[in-house]
């Protein structure tokens, strides 16, 4: 396990080589859209229309959304390396290429999360926000969820190998995910017209949004876990298939 | 050097439309996939956001069918972006830090011409203008919009104003990359994409200690909000309605010079990026 430490610890330090200075567009960019999107909850909410959450356990949800970004919706370097050359460097090392890719996402974490996550935990009563779990199972649930983000990400990486290398294609696709099937920035129980009963069945719901949904005590905890264990099932092996067929098509041009 | 005349310019929009049909013809499948993919993560950013106004009813006194205009106008600048942006030419700091706009320097064409035209992609990246043309005649008709072509002439000025506010922010930050070429490559992806989720937001019935940064220090609420509550005949917060071109204007004519000057100091200490070998450092 050393290895996989040292790998994350490097990725770690390997965000603040330029300085902390760096980091800082990124923090206040995150900032400036935390604040108004409370604000746009206050606003939404206070409309009277009758939803099964109410204000508070929203301002909670967004903020804990926030500030756990990276894990709830996880994103390894793995479409970007493959299209710069990079990831082929990682092939040379002796330890399994996807333990290198998580251990280094799970490192690049870390900044973001004492230079962001942490100062702004200080504002959340400020801003009227609560950050006590509704259930002990939104930890377990939070693993589940990190576990299940490295499953389709791979997944995603092996789509930009069979799609030559379109990683810029690739994040679109993920961005428009994140936004409505996640349920990361919108709960997918928000939505009209009946989507939100079938959208909660598809594997995007069981990444960002079970989680938050257990925290704020908005979701039923057996089968938000269910839902997550059985996504994680079936997506962990068909990642680990879809990845070791894939590597023989790998193309790089480099950067 | 070329002589630059409107004739000309027009001429290398030409230039630009034949290589982007070229694109779409030689490589269809590919660049069908890629419109597609455009207009899947636009459409799916703001339909969210309509799709809450839905279910609420409407947000902080805008009807849902005021949103779906929000949106479309949001969809329409997202088209233009991508229709003139396609070579990097507004996410301008990625030519810069890369090294790449010596290549440029050796065209027999003024800089700024080139950066004008090169990204132009009418085939391949006008799908989402064209739903949000759409999306707004369906908006217009549900808010029971008196469209008059002197309306569509202020559609054309606001969104010409909103583009020239992207254009102009981007370049401003985006000449750091002049002086810290690895550091600052993707500072324009920051300023454009960092805060477009915030663009889509309806800002308004929130407190004005959100809506003032936002329409000034930060300028999302001129991306969508400002412009479509303008042309829906109630401009917010008492600025009138040429706020966002006085705005527009006065960010332009700041890039304008900082740029210039970054661009003094690049020619004079060129670029570090490249190896002897040909590498990328």
């Amino acid at each position: 396990m050393y290895k996989y430490y040292v790998t994350a610890r490097m990725s770690a330090q390997e965000q603040t080589n330029g300085g902390i200075l760096y980091s800082l567009p990124t923090v206040i960019l995150k900032i400036c859209t935390l604040l108004p999107l409370l604000y746009l909850w206050k606003t939404i909410m206070s409309s009277g229309a009758k939803v099964e959450m109410s204000l508070e356990q929203m301002l909670s949800y967004t903020f804990l959304s926030s500030i756990l970004a990276d894990m709830l919706v996880v994103k390894t370097a793995a479409t970007g390396w493959l299209s710069e050359g990079v990831l082929l460097k990682l092939y040379g090392r002796p330890f399994s290429v996807l333990g290198q890719l998580m251990a280094q996402t799970v490192g690049g974490w870390v900044p973001m999360l004492l230079m962001y996550s942490v100062p702004v935990l200080f504002l959340a009563p400020l801003l009227g926000v609560r950050l006590i779990p509704a259930s002990p199972a939104f930890f377990l649930s939070l693993l589940l969820c990190v576990s299940l983000g490295f499953a389709i990400d791979f997944l995603f990486a092996c789509l930009t190998i069979r799609l030559r290398n379109i990683n810029w294609l690739i994040d679109r696709i993920r961005a428009a995910i994140i936004v409505i099937l996640s349920g990361t920035i919108i709960p997918i129980r928000f939505l009209p017209f009946g989507l939100a009963t079938i959208m909660k069945f598809q594997p995007f719901a069981a990444l960002g949004g079970s989680p938050l949904s257990i925290f704020v005590g908005a979701g039923n905890v057996g089968e938000t876990l269910l839902l997550q264990i059985a996504w994680n099932i079936i997506l962990w092996p068909a990642a680990i298939l879809a990845f070791k067929k894939s590597q023989e098509k790998m193309v790089s041009y480099g950067g | 050097m070329d002589k630059i005349s409107i004739r000309r310019i027009l001429g290398l929009y030409g230039i630009a439309a034949k290589m982007d049909l070229a694109w779409l013809l030689r490589d269809t499948k590919y660049a069908i996939t890629v419109i597609l993919a455009d207009l899947i993560s636009n459409l799916a950013t703001v339909s969210s956001v309509f799709l809450l106004s839905v279910r609420f009813g409407g947000i902080g006194g805008m009807s849902s069918s005021e949103v779906l205009f929000m949106m479309a106008y949001s969809t329409m600048v997202t088209g233009l972006f991508i229709m003139f942006g396609a070579a990097n030419n507004i996410h301008v700091s990625r030519i810069i830090g890369r090294g790449q706009l010596e290549h440029m320097f050796i065209q027999p064409i003024p800089l700024k011409a080139q950066l004008a035209t090169i990204g132009f992609a009418p085939f391949t990246g006008g799908t989402n203008f064209i739903v949000g043309a759409i999306l707004m005649v369906i908006a217009a008709s549900r808010v029971e919009l008196h469209v008059t072509p002197q309306w569509v002439l202020l559609l054309f000025a606001f969104l010409l104003a909103t583009m020239t506010t992207i254009i102009a922010r981007s370049y401003l930050v985006s000449s750091m990359a002049f002086y810290s070429p690895v550091s600052a490559e993707e500072i324009s992806s920051q300023a454009i994409e960092g805060t477009w989720l915030l663009s889509t937001f309806p800002l308004s019935g929130m407190p004005s200690f959100v809506q003032i940064p936002l329409l000034t220090i930060l300028p999302e609420g001129l991306m969508a909000w400002f412009p479509s509550l303008c042309l829906l005949g109630r401009p917010p917060l008492g600025l009138g309605s040429y706020y966002p071109m006085l705005y527009a204007i006065i960010l332009a004519t700041v890039a304008a010079a900082i740029f210039r000057k970054g661009l003094n100091y690049y020619v004079k200490r060129g670029s570090n990026r490249y190896l002897p070998y040909g590498f990328r450092r």
